[in-house]
């Protein structure tokens, strides 16, 4: 079931009428949201739901098991075992026929010719984002971050809250379960906030879909375009993933405002950034925040002289999170590599005063240098493989036949600027001042109907949102 | 909860995603858990934006012409005008097909010589351009429950098989009409037929068909595709100059005498005081006919031709010919439906022109091995016409269709005599 197909619309509608005027009481409220969280997850694959309840119910039990171990030494087993059975889960679905198909390619440079058995398994919808916020939970509790939590269903209803258990955020338990715990009215001036993300993200969407249609054709035809249908491409690309997965965003923490839930923010203008560090604190900020949290300062973080080791391992990872691909992997290195590069250059006396400075033409190089780097990355990120990825990087860069293309070329390029802009100046609008907005009656209604008309009028449920796959 | 995310600012932001701050004091604020005003206001916003979001489009499509009568007019008319066919006095005939069907079939003429021999048969042109083999599968049910529920039955039904119109690439390009026609031509016992196989396509449909009007959002983003990346047409070769402005001159000459000849038309797609063909010689003036006549010379060039040929090429795959499955079992399905409520049906093949259209070998192969598949599912033997003596080359006004006043005669004579005995 994805946010913007009928099926969805109706399912929302039913739920809504139960959650507000049947289902008033703690108790039910939280079966009504585990069920119909299942019903909404099972519309994909039923086969899948055991999956995600005995990962819930594993951790729940684990972090319950954390908490009584007396030592150490126990409660450090039972994290182990948490960590073998989110990772091991993580490893069977989504990397063993990448590691096995790999190992085949490996032996085959060697010259040995080897026949493995792939598994071919489905992946699981959603697999990597709550195996990710599960395995939080036990590592939170580990730390004495968080206490254990009493209530295996609200922990399980917390786990498989449908508006973000396909594809984020990634909740972290300390967030989520006191909100589960707890469930509050929402406000009415939350609920509004609720429809105006609800409304961008649709438009997001709609917008991203019409984005794969030149950098579909760019990265398909790679050999064939001049280098300005190329860089339309990847600027296509890089408005389509943002709207994609920003839009389907919104339009999660939109609907966990109408039933009085607080989702915190995934994206804040990424493209705006002005340093590739920068980028990460706006773009997937769950993720970064989850990888920054868990993993770079479990190697270490900036201790030890080994910041360059750990960025560089934590990028790497991020990116294989994304898919079991050596693509994913080449974008996480990409990105682990500028990283390291701008703590290099930073710490550099000569460029010091150029990191401070606050002029515009300094502050728009530095986010015209971050962009460009940002867009190399989308390159690896949507190309089927890595020499295609080249293929593309260097057709980027070949000066060539982009001033024999007709005014045709040029006004895509164009609207595909200005389509990028548009989102980035409504996300703005929309962190910045969309109170003033939502006080002002008739105009917030106006905007919220005549967004969802231009959404209904030419958004195609039938595209599923990127982030799905991962 | 902790903040308001309606009153998001930049504070707010750094507070949800630098420390996830909610705590379980917060989170347990009170509030009255039972108030249901708020959910009530939740519920009427719901119900109230989406219907002015959706009254806002049907508006737009409308003033637009984008509606079911504005996308399948020619069908619909015909579907309406089923009951005044069935209600015929004579025996009836109908050709069944795609445009191809459309331009080559003149049915006044087919019946204008059948009198002259003493029979009185009322014949139809069901032709339609744009509906592949899945959609006529469709259609053709909605013809045979109109014939089986009054119990009358064709004499005769010609059933065009198009092989140009039954490939991969012909459905691949028609994939963003399918939710769309499915809506228009199916009815709803067979839309919720869909509904309980698959749920999610089956809700899709219905709000297609009732909220939408039968208007898909793949119908409109593909068509504004089209505007902003516009399909590429193969226009390599050119007419010189006075050629062009020749052709320009005489169509718009004979829009003129058509509209001086035909005040009484009043601009259906599917007209019935002409059975659903097109106009006849015999009623147009010696001077239209040598105009029609000097138009056919400068529109029927080899640089138009060979264009036209590359088009079709690329779009319907015209000479290699890999067959799309779906559409050669929606076509055995058609013939069935047919075979339903008419006494005799014949499987036909059109005229093809052969100066431009050349299959290769191993289209010759899948083509071979389509008519098999279709004549032993049917039991039908299918009439090949694409090579007939009695049309040549200079009879199409394009590389598949046959041209009016030339095409459309030769051919409806040639089917007169091969099937006047029958009849």
């Amino acid at each position: 079931m994805i946010f913007n197909t009928p099926i969805f619309f109706w399912f929302f509608c039913i739920f809504i009428l139960f959650y507000g005027f049947a289902f008033l009481n703690q108790t039910p409220k939280v079966y009504l949201i585990l069920i119909s969280s299942l019903v909404f997850y099972g519309a994909w694959n039923y086969s899948f739901i055991p999956l995600l309840c005995a990962s819930g119910i594993a951790d729940y039990f684990i972090a319950q098991a954390i908490a009584k171990s007396a030592t150490k030494q126990g409660k450090k087993r039972w994290l182990i075992v948490s960590l073998m059975i989110n990772l091991g889960i993580l490893a069977i679905f989504k990397y063993a026929d990448f590691a096995i198909e790999s190992v085949a390619d490996l032996l085959s440079v060697l010259g040995y010719q080897a026949s493995f058995t792939t598994l071919s398994w489905v992946l699981p919808v959603g697999i990597s984002f709550y195996t990710f916020q599960s395995l939080s939970y036990t590592i939170d509790v580990y730390r004495g971050d968080m206490k254990p939590r009493k209530g295996l269903l609200e922990f399980v209803a917390a786990l498989s809250f449908f508006p973000q258990l396909v594809a984020g955020p990634i909740l972290r338990a300390k967030h989520i379960l006191p909100q589960m715990h707890k469930i509050s009215l929402p406000k009415w001036l939350e609920a509004k906030h609720g429809f105006l993300l609800i409304t961008v993200g649709l438009i997001k969407k709609t917008g991203a879909d019409i984005l794969a249609i030149p950098a579909d054709k760019a990265f398909a035809a790679q050999e064939t375009l001049s280098t300005l249908e190329m860089w339309t491409g990847v600027l296509a690309f890089a408005g389509q993933i943002y709207g994609d997965f920003s839009g389907y965003t919104d339009m999660a923490i939109g609907l966990a405002l109408l039933l009085g839930f607080n989702i915190p923010l995934n994206f804040r203008v990424p493209y705006f950034a002005k340093s590739p560090v920068d980028f990460w604190r706006r773009w997937h900020i769950s993720l970064s925040t989850w990888l920054k949290d868990y993993l770079y300062i479990s190697l270490g973080g900036n201790r030890n002289h080994n910041r360059t080791r750990n960025v560089f391992l934590t990028m790497l990872l991020g990116g294989l999170w994304h898919g079991a691909a050596w693509t994913f992997i080449a974008w996480g290195a990409f990105h682990g590599a500028i990283i390291t590069l701008t703590h290099y250059l930073a710490d550099l006396k000569v460029f010091k005063r150029f990191n401070h400075s606050k002029k515009i033409w300094i502050s728009g190089l530095k986010w015209a240098i971050t962009f460009y780097l940002i867009l190399i990355g989308w390159v690896f990120f949507r190309a089927t493989d890595i020499h295609s990825a080249i293929n593309i990087i260097a057709n980027l860069h070949t000066i060539g036949s982009a001033n024999v293309l007709g005014m045709h070329a040029w006004s895509i390029f164009i609207l595909t600027v200005i389509w990028i802009l548009l989102v980035h100046i409504m996300d703005y609008f929309v962190i910045k001042s969309a109170n003033t907005l939502e006080q002002k009656s008739w105009q917030f209604w106006l905007v919220i109907i005549v967004g969802q008309a231009l959404c209904l009028l030419i958004g195609e449920p039938s595209n599923e949102f990127i982030y799905f796959q991962f | 909860m902790n903040s308001s995310t309606s009153n998001f600012n930049e504070s707010n932001v750094s507070k949800n995603t630098e420390c996830l701050p909610l705590n379980e004091q917060q989170a347990s604020a009170p509030r009255p858990s039972k108030d249901k005003r708020v959910y009530i206001k939740i519920t009427l916003a719901i119900a109230l934006t989406m219907m002015a979001a959706m009254g806002l489009v049907r508006v737009l499509l409308d003033s637009n012409d984008v509606n079911k009568q504005g996308i399948l007019g020619r069908v619909l008319q015909a579907q309406a005008a089923l009951p005044q066919i069935i209600a015929e006095p004579n025996e009836l005939v109908m050709f069944y097909g795609s445009s191809m069907t459309r331009a080559g079939f003149s049915p006044r003429k087919f019946d204008h010589d059948l009198k002259a021999i003493g029979k009185d048969i009322t014949s139809f042109n069901f032709g339609f351009g744009g509906l592949n083999p899945y959609y006529q599968e469709i259609f053709s049910r909605r013809i045979a429950e109109q014939f089986i529920e009054k119990d009358r039955k064709l004499k005769l039904a010609f059933i065009e098989f198009n092989p140009f119109q039954t490939t991969t690439t012909r459905w691949n390009r028609a994939q963003f009409t399918v939710d769309s026609f499915i809506t228009m031509l199916a009815n709803d016992s067979e839309l919720w037929q869909i509904l309980t196989d698959d749920l999610s396509r089956g809700i899709q449909l219905f709000t297609i068909k009732y909220i939408r009007n039968h208007i898909s959002a793949e119908m409109i983003t593909s068509y504004y595709a089209r505007e902003i990346f516009p399909p590429q047409r193969e226009q390599v070769f050119t007419d010189d100059e006075a050629t062009v402005a020749a052709r320009q001159s005489l169509a718009q000459e004979l829009n003129q005498l058509f509209e001086q000849e035909y005040p009484d038309y009043d601009g259906s797609n599917w007209y019935y005081p002409w059975q659903g063909g097109g106009t006849i010689p015999a009623e147009r003036s010696a001077h239209t006919l040598t105009v029609f006549d000097k138009y056919y010379a400068v529109s029927q060039t080899a640089a138009r031709m060979k264009n036209d040929r590359l088009s079709r090429i690329r779009s319907a795959d015209i000479e290699a010919l890999h067959f799309e499955p779906v559409l050669l079992e929606s076509f055995i399905n058609m013939v069935k439906n047919f075979q339903g409520f008419s006494d005799q049906v014949e499987v036909v093949m059109l005229p093809k022109n052969s100066r431009y259209i050349h299959y290769s070998p191993a289209a010759q192969k899948r083509l071979a091995q389509a008519i098999k598949q279709i004549e032993k599912a049917t039991g039908i033997k299918i009439k090949n016409h694409q090579d007939i003596e009695e049309v040549n080359a200079d009879m199409f006004r394009d590389t598949t269709h046959l041209s009016r006043y030339r095409g459309d005669i030769a051919y409806t004579e040639f089917l007169f005599k091969k099937y006047a005995a029958q009849l």
